[in-house]
């Protein structure tokens, strides 16, 4: 499992492609969302749950979608799916690999929102966020790993893949969103910012059982 | 607010057409099924008409 | 909603007395529910007239995770067995399922221009769901669009599973998200109604029920047909 993992990253870090793209996009994204405002108020604090998790959102389809076009251009997939790999690890493989992606992203995001929206306290919710990120991550590795294998060989599975995949997702942007405005900018409401955690661990649960359930199938001819 | 009973009769007026809609499109399929079927029967005849007849007659009528 | 009988030979396409019997309950219960909420039922005391929207809006929600339930379960048949028959009964389900979901947003959305004055409310967890679940399940036809046959019903399954797992997500998601909800009929203890509404609203919820298995016999029955039809037709070409 852990070579496969190494044989994302190895392809990945050789070139370097998706996740410098990523990191772009998701910053290009920030700035049109705030243009997309239609104000000049530098105190964007109410909105800052939703600015990251869309952007992380969408980052997440680019990111997810392009995470098997190199197997599937390369030939690499067809070899791995007829070693006598159990479809579960690489389905682990997979979605530790999204979950690096995202974190990679994620590390860039999280403090670049701070700096561009947030006039209030944040960094010391800096670690919360963090939290819910990770689990969030986590959400978005399992669910996009089932969703990208459906998409992998249908026609148009450029299209076909945030279609499946962001309604899906909803429910993850709802609960990061959340949990980042419990936290960012002033009073934290823990409370609150525990009950979007967990959500996004019921999540985590259950999508992995689905996909823990499913994903022999995904993968039979 | 004992007003809006238009809304009422709108919300059901809503959930029978379009209920009534779905099952048009289901008749519209068992309709089109049916009409297959009398094809496949008029076919059925000519050629039997053929074969006590002459020769067999090659009619492609289904698409 | 009655099947026209198809053949007259010998090979009789099953589920037509089903279709025809479930066709004819659903009919007369769907009518009956409508005279019982609008003529019999009582006025509501707080919300008069546009409290009965709740009966058919509710019942038509709950039948249509009925529907996806259906789907879901047909889904794993389908993954155990490969039969098209489950692949047929899963994407009927969901078709139906879908329509009933579109059914609860536009009532919900007339049921907000009714009591709050506006078409679209995101406070309120009922039509924010809806709209994902409507959402969820587009997707699925999309999906079944850009594969083919055997890939096709596999992935059809799948997905129905995987969109059946995200629906209680989507509903837990917008409810932690709301402290302040919708008028609650529902208490979690149970019905917070006088008897005869909740009496008129277990009769609409039969009736929706019934009415999602009898459209799914009839969509069966047509699919049935329309599969007995096809190998008629090839047995005649290779004749």
């Amino acid at each position: 499992m852990m070579a496969l993992v190494r044989k994302d990253l190895r392809l990945e870090l050789r070139t370097r492609e998706t996740i410098v793209a990523m990191v772009l996009f998701a910053i290009v994204m920030l700035a049109i969302l705030q243009f997309g405002f239609g104000t000049r108020d530098d105190d964007l604090t109410r909105f800052v749950g939703g600015l990251m998790w869309v952007t992380l959102a969408f980052t997440a389809v680019l990111g997810v979608g392009r995470s098997y076009v190199a197997e599937r251009e390369q030939r690499v997939l067809d070899g791995l799916l007829v070693s006598p790999v159990p479809r579960t690890v690489m389905l682990g493989a997979k979605a530790i690999a999204i979950f690096l992606y995202m974190t990679a992203v994620e590390v860039v995001v999280i403090p670049l929102v701070g700096i561009f929206f947030v006039k209030g306290p944040y960094w010391d919710a800096i670690g919360w966020i963090a939290i819910a990120a990770v689990l969030a991550n986590t959400c978005i590795a399992l669910s996009g790993t089932l969703f990208s294998g459906l998409a992998l060989f249908t026609r148009a599975r450029d299209l076909i893949f945030p279609v499946l995949f962001l309604p899906a997702l909803v429910p993850v942007v709802i609960a990061g969103a959340g949990a980042t405005h419990a936290v960012a900018g002033g009073p934290h409401d823990m409370s609150e910012w525990r009950g979007y955690c967990l959500f996004l661990l019921a999540y985590a649960i259950l999508f992995s059982l689905v996909c823990v359930a499913t994903y022999d199938a995904v993968f039979d001819d | 607010m004992s007003g809006g009973a238009q809304y009422v009769v709108a919300a059901y007026a809503v959930i029978w057409l379009l209920v009534l809609a779905y099952v048009v499109m289901l008749a519209a399929r068992t309709a089109r099924v049916g009409r297959q079927v009398e094809a496949i029967t008029r076919l059925l005849d000519r050629r039997e008409a053929g074969k006590s007849g002459a020769e067999p007659e090659k009619t492609e009528e289904r698409a | 909603m009655t099947p026209s009988s198809t053949t007259d030979g010998p090979a009789r396409i099953p589920g037509q007395r089903a279709a025809v019997i479930w066709g004819t309950i659903a009919t007369i219960l769907v009518v009956a529910s409508t005279i019982g909420v609008f003529l019999i039922a009582p006025e509501d005391a707080d919300q008069g007239i546009i409290q009965r929207i709740f009966y058919f809006h509710v019942a038509i929600a709950i039948a249509s995770l009925v529907a996806f339930a259906v789907a879901c379960v047909a889904g794993i048949l389908y993954l155990r067995t490969r039969s098209e028959r489950w692949d047929d009964v899963g994407e009927a389900s969901i078709r139906i399922g879908l329509l009933f979901s579109v059914l609860v947003v536009i009532t919900g959305s007339i049921w907000a221009k009714a009591s709050w004055g506006t078409w679209w409310v995101w406070s309120d967890p009922r039509l924010v769901t809806y709209l994902i679940v409507v959402l969820v399940y587009a997707a699925y036809f999309v999906l079944r669009s850009s594969a083919e046959d055997d890939r096709k019903m596999r992935y059809s399954a799948i997905y129905a599973i995987a969109g059946f797992a995200s629906v209680p997500l989507s509903f837990y998601s917008v409810r932690v998200a709301e402290s302040f909800v919708h008028p609650v009929v529902f208490t979690s203890s149970g019905a917070n109604m006088p008897g005869t509404m909740l009496w008129w609203f277990v009769m609409s919820q039969v009736a929706m029920i019934a009415l999602f298995i009898a459209l799914l016999e009839v969509d069966l029955l047509g699919r049935r047909s329309e599969r007995a039809l096809r190998r008629l037709a090839m047995r005649l070409e290779s004749a």
